[in-house]
């Protein structure tokens, strides 16, 4: 094949940019990793800066319409997050805006309870089948969030922090002085300027602040994985949902047909009912979009097409379901989510990166900072119901004074999309910032941090480790 | 002020095209359908995932003062044919044609209580109140039909400048940063975000009194019993505004909108009003973005708590987009003035006709407000024009004209003059006026007989309610 020709490419002149800010701890991206990273740095005594692109916080929990905090226990209904996603749905809790098990009930058996959770509004969420006893499902705990109290909590959250907050601001490109991240460039409404930090942690998701830092990465993306697909979720208000079960349930064959229309015409037939309580008549549709082999999602072409794509067929989905399924006469969608549901992209490599062989051996690492229940593993969930994963993940390879927190941590593409979900981006991103803080404080780059130290202070903030002596 | 060194860079130019035009909000997309269906290689650039702007993320979902007092309808175009597509999904809702201009006293009423924007100067007015999930459908649907190459969630930032010659849009997104060319560049940004770069003279200033000193953070309620509350109002009209009047005190937003559109009657609308020293400061749009959050849990809260009809409501949807209201505004070939309010005589480059509804007694004298083509161009700089809110003007002409239809009505004129500049070889402050009017008025823009002086004089009854300024 002859050579690709060198693309066109504009000269853009050096120049001045202003400097809006100097920190110790700079987040970039304030989804469920960068509020982590936030929150838990300027708790730990660092000047910390956040800039999230967005208007509000909690990225793909808010924003992007996934609000839900799954596999917070194992199959045994132990719980193993704690921390800053526990304060969070305690918080929401308080207001009347979460939805999970009952605590006695988490590791349930009880068909009755497995029953009632499997027709509640998150369904299969909620339940796991327990391959240690013959299969039989069990309750997990899980939980639901409302998205507009998140919004206002988190919000609420890194006020009280301290942390010094840029909304809709845009975190571009790392500033560079040799391999060592110095701050980054941001674009909003007032230009183009700089935010300095001695710690900057990569909280985009993408890592789209890591790939220009020269950091090394794996962007490989297997379609049999769900996280090489894109969603694009909205909601459905006013339906009649006990006239549209009772339809489902006298009639499945003619139900099934319809389904199978909508699918033949484009549109998207799966739908969880209303995720809260209070929201009656409300469904949630999570409308996966495969994307082009080979293509992945931070291509600015691919999303747009899957934007025109997933609302076509809301559109399509909606007109269907309103002119033909009972209980569904009056429908209408309420809302699609402004974000994209992202799902997976680079990851960084890091100092280690957490793969199958991980998945099967129990290791407690030195440099533990969370604990996560593997329950979507089957066979291998029933042996390992655990896994650690160790401080190095988020540590580049080669470049100084970065971390990066969020779905982007060091993991093999087969590991990534277990262990990727809001949860545990949370927990990176409170172990990203209590290790950037100490980092600041002991005067050593990121890479140098104590791990005993780490440890001791994520314990102290209430996470669950493992006893690494 | 300490600054930081970004060195110089090659940055990739992953499009050329005729006509690039940077923010898909209702300026926007009039710029970019009406270029590229008049034959120009178009492309846009959308910071968000959807089009519409203000109109959708910004649930500012209300396209008023489409007639003038009489009812004549005076804006047209593809603000129409946005309605008339709303109109074919059952998705909009808007006075009967032949009760526009109504004076009839039962009629009105009947308006009014439906939505304040329905009427205006004691009669009906046109306003449409839009779904706004639908119409992100509709405008993808209309780009896409028009061919033009939209990027979406693509920050359009500067312009390429080559002395005083726009070459370009330099965007950020998750292929990073990346460059679009283009033989002209539209500024339908709303701010004017090109301006300060492009080395264009702007002017900014705001008097903190008038509604454009405002951001706002829309909100929608679901899960309220609308006949609930209705009835509570109409038996208990002194509790309802005693209520209303406590949320106040409480901190909270003390009044709402209703939906309107069908099967919608569970959502109510909040819409206000936010302060502030500049909408182009990251600072307050950051401050604004904390302090409506808040006040929308405690409006919520409050509601909850003591409002009849909402034991079972919730938040549904806080605006993705600031209800941004004005900020720079350029000083442009016509800077459109106070003087101009008072005037009721057509220029020759005229390009739209807005209603002139607002201003009470004043409105009725001076009914008409005509756009000359010149406020939409630069002084200094050939090729780039400007298609949303930062058309020149003063603050005045600013404060009642800047509006979802009156963008749509700037975009379809820049469009259209890019496309048939550039089909002449001319640049678009040269385009012939004559053919540009005569394209406009064959896309369904209403213009006036420009070889005409007008005569005119109001000899209706008299004004009975005072102008929207003064509610």
């Amino acid at each position: 094949m002859p050579p690709e020709p060198a693309p066109k490419t504009v000269t853009e002149p050096a120049r001045e940019i202003r400097v809006s800010r100097q920190a110790d701890v700079v987040v970039v991206g304030g989804g469920p990793g960068g509020i982590g990273a936030a929150i838990a740095a300027a708790r730990s005594g660092a000047k910390t800066v956040l800039i999230e692109r967005y208007g509000h916080l909690g990225g793909m929990a808010s924003g992007g319409l996934i609000n839900i905090f799954p596999n917070l226990s194992d199959i045994s209904g132990k719980q193993h997050i704690f921390g800053l996603n526990q304060e969070i749905i305690d918080r929401i809790d308080r207001r009347g805006g979460a939805s999970y098990p009952r605590q006695e009930d988490w590791g349930s058996d009880d068909p009755k309870l497995v029953a009632k959770y499997k027709n509640a509004n998150l369904q299969f969420f909620y339940i796991r089948p327990d391959l240690n006893s013959g299969g039989r499902e069990r309750v997990l705990y899980t939980a639901v969030i409302d998205p507009e109290m998140l919004k206002d909590e988190l919000n609420t959250m890194v006020l009280e922090a301290g942390v010094d907050l840029l909304l809709h601001s845009w975190g571009t490109r790392p500033i560079m002085a040799g391999n060592t991240v110095k701050g980054v460039f941001f674009e909003s409404k007032s230009g183009r300027q700089a935010v300095l930090g001695r710690v900057v942690i990569d909280a985009t998701g993408d890592g789209d602040i890591f790939v220009e830092a020269g950091a090394e990465f794996d962007g490989t993306l297997s379609n049999k994985h769900r996280t090489a697909w894109l969603a694009f979720t909205f909601w459905m208000a006013n339906v009649d949902i006990e006239k549209a079960d009772a339809f489902k349930s006298a009639r499945p064959e003619e139900h099934a047909a319809m389904m199978a229309e909508l699918a033949d015409l484009g549109g998207y037939p799966h739908y969880f009912k209303g995720l809260l309580e209070n929201q009656s008549g409300v469904l949630w549709y999570h409308c996966f979009q495969p994307q082009a082999q080979a293509s992945d999602a931070k291509d600015v072409e691919e999303l747009t097409r899957i934007e025109i794509r997933g609302r076509h067929r809301a559109l399509i989905t909606y007109e269907f379901m309103r002119k033909h399924v009972p209980g569904f006469e009056g429908c209408f969608i309420m809302q699609t989510a402004p974000q994209l549901g992202l799902q997976g992209g680079r990851r960084v490599t890091g100092e280690y990166t957490l793969g199958d062989k991980d998945m099967v051996s129990d290791e407690v690492f030195p440099d533990t900072i969370v604990v996560l229940a593997n329950n979507d593993n089957g066979e291998i969930s029933a042996q390992h119901p655990t896994i650690c994963v160790p401080y190095r993940c988020l540590v580049p390879k080669r470049v100084e004074g970065l971390l990066v927190a969020g779905r982007a941590f060091s993991s093999t593409d087969s590991i990534n999309q277990y262990f990727n979900i809001i949860p545990p981006c949370i927990c990176y991103g409170q172990a990203a910032g209590t290790a950037a803080a100490l980092a600041v404080s002991a005067g050593v780059p990121p890479r140098k941090v104590d791990y005993r130290k780490l440890h001791d202070e994520l314990v102290r903030q209430g996470v669950n480790l493992p006893d690494i002596s | 002020m300490k600054t930081i060194k970004e060195s110089a860079r090659e940055t990739r130019v992953c499009r050329e095209a005729d006509v690039v035009v940077v923010g898909g909000g209702p300026g926007g997309i009039g710029a970019a359908i009406a270029a590229s269906r008049n034959g120009a290689d178009t492309v846009l650039i959308e910071r968000y995932g959807y089009l519409g702007g203000m109109g959708t993320g910004g649930l500012v979902t209300i396209i008023p003062l489409l007639t003038d007092y009489t009812g004549k309808q005076q804006i047209i175009g593809i603000t129409q044919e946005w309605i008339d597509r709303l109109i074919a999904r059952n998705a909009v809702d808007y006075p009967k044609e032949e009760h526009w201009g109504s004076l009839d006293k039962e009629i009105v009423r009947y308006y009014f209580q439906r939505s304040f924007f329905m009427t205006r100067l004691d009669r009906v007015s046109y306003a449409a109140i839009i779904d706004a999930e639908i119409s992100k459908y509709i405008l993808n649907e209309m780009v896409t039909e028009a061919r033009v190459k939209t990027y979406l969630h693509s920050w359009g930032t500067e312009p390429i400048m080559e002395g005083k010659k726009c070459k370009g849009v330099i965007f950020e997104s998750k292929s990073g940063r990346q460059a679009v060319l283009g033989k002209v560049v539209i500024d339908a940004t709303g701010d004017g975000d090109l301006l300060p770069y492009a080395g264009v003279e702007f002017e900014a200033n705001i008097p903190p009194s008038f509604r454009i000193a405002n951001l706002a953070l829309c909100f929608w309620v679901d899960g309220v019993d609308l006949k609930k509350v209705n009835e509570f109002r109409q038996k208990n009209p002194q509790q309802f505004m005693e209520l209303s009047r406590k949320a106040m005190e409480a901190g909270a937003w003390g009044g709402f909108f209703t939906s309107n559109l069908p099967d919608q009657d569970s959502i109510v609308w909040f819409h206000n009003r936010y302060p502030n020293t500049s909408q182009i400061d990251v600072e307050e749009l950051t401050r604004v973005e904390f302090e409506g959050r808040q006040k929308m849990m405690k409006t919520y809260d409050f509601f909850k708590a003591n409002m009849p009809g909402f034991e079972k409501s919730f938040i549904v949807l806080s605006a993705p987009q600031l209800g941004t209201r004005s900020s720079r505004r350029l000083i442009g070939e016509y800077r459109l003035t106070q003087k101009d309010l008072a005037d009721n005589q057509p220029f020759e480059d005229t390009i739209a006709i807005f209603p002139d509804l607002d201003r009470g007694q004043e409105s009725l004298d001076h009914p008409l407000m005509y756009i000359p083509y010149r406020c939409l161009l630069p002084k200094n700089v050939d090729n780039l024009l400007v298609a949303c809110r930062a058309f020149s003007s003063d603050e005045h002409v600013q404060e009642w004209f800047n509006l979802i239809p009156h963008c749509i009505a700037f975009g379809e004129a820049a469009g259209t003059a890019s496309a048939l500049a550039l089909q002449s070889g001319v640049n678009p402050k040269k385009v012939d006026m004559k053919a540009l009017q005569k394209q406009l008025a064959k896309q369904g823009v209403p213009l006036p007989d420009v070889t005409k002086k007008v005569e005119y004089k109001y000899t209706g009854p008299a004004l009975t309610t005072p102008p929207f300024g003064q509610h």
